[in-house]
């Protein structure tokens, strides 16, 4: 009965811990010999799916990448934040807007909360090569309220 | 034991589960509004909660697994005027569902996949404006139980499965409507039957958007002598060929703006074929608007002759290379042209031309001159032009040009002052390059203008008569220049109407004393990232409009009394964070006027301080006044603490003999002695005896008691007796005045000589030496013994002076009460003594 009881409470424990916190697992965005891009999603309320078709070390510009989330928030307006870190250090940040309101420039402008959205196509990127190292990229979305739209911590391993 | 074992059990893990349980669980949803506005989204809730209070407005209750409404749903929610149902796996949706809900003007279904809607799902709604049913399933709209809804002013059913564009009969009901939403269906057709209900709506009301569906056929005649206010028509097309047949099949329709393109993302014409808009000659348009065509044809934009009575038109991303051949006698009124490609500037000659937007051009460097005579509104910016010579009409063809914006351009040459452009109002150059703008009153002649942004145009400012002539302007934005010196001259004398001035990040390191002083209807002032040391508010005080004064990221440390005191008078909101303040006391002063003003200092949380260490990040308001009482309550108690010491230790000094008494506690006796000290001296010095001697020690502290031959000798005894029993006997001690007579008298020296022998034979130390003048040195010779101890023994010399007096009464009183008794048992240690002593003898 008392191996019992203590058995349950370890278990109880253990699973408080892993059923409170709210960690959203790791993926893989592309992964290559030589370069390999992880994300998480940083927004408490939802994980995402997101792809890169190439992954070399030398960036293609106009990358194509895949895309789908379920809304949280109207997207009327859509902006995304980039902060580049190295080693803990803010060394490159850069603010661009997606969406805006007259003549939106893609097809998931103006799409509405709980709208399931997927996007496949060219993003409007320089082509670089990217210095060996390690990374941390933050990205967020977030729409004309400053509400998060979409939000992840990217880690660039290049070696 | 088991019970408790048991009980722990139970609880543990009864806890473990409640706190891991959201707090919404029991009180589910958030309170944004009270009793107005409830977000309950997302909470895993299986039924609509009913702890919510009737009055609610605005109820979100998205991503929650609803399931199922049945009918009467929100019965007690009577007057909600919002409601949010978004992705709430809502399959089914009874009749009634929403009865009651008369106050309700917007309905979200969003991403519920319903499957059965029952005919009278939206009854009661009777106030009911927007309707979002985006990606429901919807597979027509003619099952869709909206047609008694004659309030709705816009309906959005985009991205679900309507593959008929066939416009039900009920939205002859729908007087109100103005959107309608079909964007991302699978809707190809479109035939004459489908739009024949438009005819019974009102004219010019109705926006379409049927972007994203697959359009491949829409039949001639199907839109003719239809009015809309709207019709948007972006990735519809997979060739020019189809585009070409359905712009065909548009023709008859009159329309107030037509929306024509794709998405950045949905590219399907590969090429786009201007023909393809041939057909846009049958159609009658007031705005035309054209986005995101690859590989727009050069050769032939023949198409915009069919467009030449449009008022608007806006080419957005269309790669256009050219645009020239356009007839001067078109109706465009607004022309813009953005994010293209042109390699020149278009040659335009439009008569009617009012407004021109031309903004974001790559690969264009030159700029010609346009001949545009009705010209007001002119956007340049974003383009890296360089204008060599900057400007005046002939620039434009135009002298009624209001609007000018020239901003995020390369290298501005000024070379003239605005030369027939004097109604302009707003002006912009912001990021561009000026040059020669500081070198003569560039603005003289724009009395009219309101607005002048030159932020970050790299202006070094020398020249003060820069702004004359601006004497209407209301809006100056100047940040991002640099001044001669780092200080403000006196520019602004003429800007006498100004309200907002933005000198931020101008390296400014101090502000001239008269440099605000016009500015008598100044608002708003932005002093932000300067490099400004203090917080001098003299050069304000003047402005008694100001209320609005921005002091962010400059570099004080703190200001004192005197600076503060020249406070504007009607300053509602300062903001001073991003400085580095010192939390130190000497600053005392400035930290608790923070603390005072706290309700007009901006952000006033992220006010920090950056000195010292162990403040650092430390809001400024949560430093303590009671650190600084603390130091000097410590300084002032130690002042205290060595004043009383020090005034105690007078006092000891003072009162020392005092203190002797009170610490013996009782008087002290004499012990066998009734005097204290026999005194001999010469009957010369009787003067200096009874005016000094006796005065001092008999009716000073302590009282001495002295043997005195005058006074204590028993009469008819002989002297020598009386020396000795009366003197000598007892007497603890004998004092001895020497003098030039007491050397001279024989009695004197014979009681001398007797204290010897009795101080040798009683064994007491007890003579003590007064020497009251100076004894010549061949006189004392003559008494061997006397001169012997004189020069052995330590004397007291009598020395008529207040300190001399002093330190003598204080050294002869010491000498007196040595050996003397304090105590009884010091008395019986005496007595011992003393019997030890005569039994010796």
């Amino acid at each position: 009965m008392k191996g019992f009881t203590a058995a349950f409470l370890i278990w109880t424990l253990i699973s408080l811990n892993g059923g409170c916190s709210q960690a959203w697992p790791t993926h893989t965005a592309c992964k290559d010999g030589s370069l390999e891009v992880l994300y998480q999603s940083c927004d408490p309320l939802q994980d995402f799916g997101f792809s890169v078709e190439q992954c070399s070390k030398q960036l293609k510009s106009n990358l194509n990448v895949r895309f789908g989330i379920i809304l949280r928030e109207d997207i009327k307006q859509l902006y995304l934040d980039i902060t580049l870190f190295t080693k803990e250090e803010s060394i490159l940040s850069y603010s661009y807007p997606i969406c805006e309101e007259d003549l939106p420039k893609f097809s998931f402008c103006g799409r509405r909360k709980g709208e399931q959205i997927y996007f496949a196509g060219p993003v409007n990127n320089p082509g670089f090569e990217i210095p060996q190292g390690e990374y941390q990229v933050l990205l967020k979305l977030y729409n004309e309220n400053h509400s998060t739209v979409a939000c992840a911590n990217a880690t660039v391993i290049c070696s | 034991m088991m019970p408790t074992t048991r009980l722990a059990g139970i609880l543990i893990p009864a806890m473990a589960f409640l706190s891991c349980l959201r707090p919404e669980s029991w009180d589910p949803c958030v309170q944004v509004v009270p009793h107005i506005t409830y977000q309950c989204m997302e909470l895993n809730l299986y039924k609509i909660p009913n702890n919510i209070p009737t009055s609610v407005k605005e109820l979100d209750l998205s991503f929650n697994p609803l399931r199922h409404l049945s009918s009467h749903s929100f019965s007690n929610f009577s007057e909600l005027q919002v409601l949010d149902l978004s992705r709430c796996e809502i399959q089914m949706i009874e009749d009634n569902a929403y009865e009651g809900l008369n106050h309700l003007s917007t309905l979200i279904l969003t991403g519920n996949p319903i499957q059965s809607l029952a005919m009278g799902a939206f009854s009661g709604l009777s106030s009911l404006q927007t309707l979002v049913a985006v990606e429901i399933n919807l597979v027509s709209l003619e099952d869709f139980p909206i047609g008694h809804l004659k309030t709705l002013k816009e309906l959005n059913v985009a991205h679900n499965l309507i593959d008929s564009f066939k416009l039900p009969e009920y939205f002859s009901n729908l007087s109100n409507l103005e959107h309608l939403d079909l964007s991302n269906n699978k809707i190809q057709t479109i035939c004459h039957k489908d739009l024949q209900v438009l005819h019974q709506m009102p004219p010019f009301k109705l926006s379409l958007d049927l972007s994203l569906n697959p359009l491949d056929f829409i039949q001639q005649g199907t839109f003719k002598e239809i009015k809309l206010h709207e019709l948007t028509l972006r990735s519809n097309f997979n060739s020019t060929d189809v585009m070409k047949t359905c712009i065909q099949g548009l023709a008859g329709l009159k329309i107030n703006r037509l929306v024509l393109g794709e998405f950045k993302n949905e590219r399907v014409i590969k090429h786009f074929d201007t023909s393809a808009a041939e057909g846009l000659c049958n159609l009658t348009i007031d705005e035309f608007r054209m986005t995101y065509f690859d590989d727009f044809s050069e050769d032939d934009i023949s198409f915009f002759n069919c467009l030449a009575n449009v008022s608007t038109i806006s080419l957005v991303s269309l790669y256009l290379k050219r645009l020239e051949g356009l007839s001067k006698d078109f109706k465009w009124q607004h022309l813009k042209l953005t994010n293209s490609k042109f390699e020149h500037f278009p040659m335009l000659e439009l008569d009617s031309l009012k407004k021109l937007v031309f903004t974001a051009n790559k690969g264009m460097s030159t700029f010609i001159e346009v001949k545009l005579p009705k010209l007001e509104f002119l956007d340049l910016s974003r383009n890296g032009l360089s204008l060599k010579s900057c400007c005046s009409h002939s620039f434009w063809g135009t002298t009624r040009l209001k609007h000018l914006d020239l901003s995020f351009n390369d290298i501005i040459t000024m070379s003239s002052n605005f030369l027939g452009l004097e109604q302009l109002e707003y002006l912009d150059f912001q990021c561009s390059n000026l040059k020669q703008a500081s070198d003569f009153s560039v603005f003289l002649s724009l009395k009219n203008l309101l607005y002048l942004d030159i932020s970050y145009t790299r202006i070094q400012i020398i020249f003060e008569g820069i702004f004359d002539g601006l004497f209407s302007l209301r809006v100056l934005k100047m940040a991002g220049n640099s001044f001669q010196d780092n200080s403000v001259p006196n520019i602004f004398k003429a800007l006498t109407n100004l309200t907002f001035l933005d000198l931020s990040n101008c390296q400014l390191e101090r502000v001239s004393q008269v440099a605000f002083g016009s500015l008598i209807k100044l608002k708003s002032l932005n002093m932000s990232h300067n490099r400004l040391l203090s917080l001098d508010l003299f050069p304000y005080k003047f402005l008694h409009s100001l209320q609005d004064l921005d002091y962010s990221f400059n570099r004080i440390v703190a200001s004192n009394r005197q600076e503060l005191q020249h406070f504007p008078s009607n300053l509602t909101s300062l903001n001073l964070t991003g400085n580095c303040f010192a939390c130190i006391c000497e600053h005392q002063s400035f930290l608790q006027w923070v603390k005072d003003h706290r309700h007009l200092l901006v952000g006033v949380t992220q006010m920090v301080c950056v000195k010292p260490l162990d403040m650092q990040g430390v809001p400024v308001l949560s430093f303590r006044n009671a650190t600084c009482q603390m130091s000097k309550s410590v300084i002032s108690l130690s002042v205290l603490a060595v004043l009383v010491v020090s005034v105690v230790a007078v006092l000891v000094y003072k009162f020392y003999f005092h203190l002797m008494l009170l610490a013996g506690c009782k008087k002290y006796g004499r012990g066998e002695s009734t005097y204290d000290a026999f005194v001999i001296y010469s009957s010369q010095d009787e003067d200096w005896v009874r005016n000094e001697l006796v005065k001092n020690l008999e009716e000073g502290v302590p009282p001495f008691q002295l043997c005195l031959h005058y006074r204590d000798f028993i009469p008819g005894v002989a002297i020598a007796a009386n020396i000795i029993q009366e003197g000598f006997h007892k007497s603890r001690k004998v004092i001895v005045v020497v003098s030039q007579h007491f050397i001279q008298s024989r009695w004197c020296i014979f009681e001398y000589e007797i204290a010897q022998t009795w101080q040798f034979l009683s064994s007491r130390a007890g003579i003590i030496f007064i020497v009251l003048q100076k004894v010549e040195k061949s006189l004392l010779r003559q008494q061997v013994e006397l001169y012997r101890l004189l020069s052995r023994n330590t004397y007291l010399e009598w020395e008529d002076s207040v300190l001399g007096r002093h330190i003598f009464w204080r050294r002869l009183r010491k000498a007196l009460l040595d050996g003397k008794p304090w105590s009884p048992e010091g008395t019986a240690d005496a007595e011992s003594g003393q019997h030890e002593a005569t039994t010796t003898i």
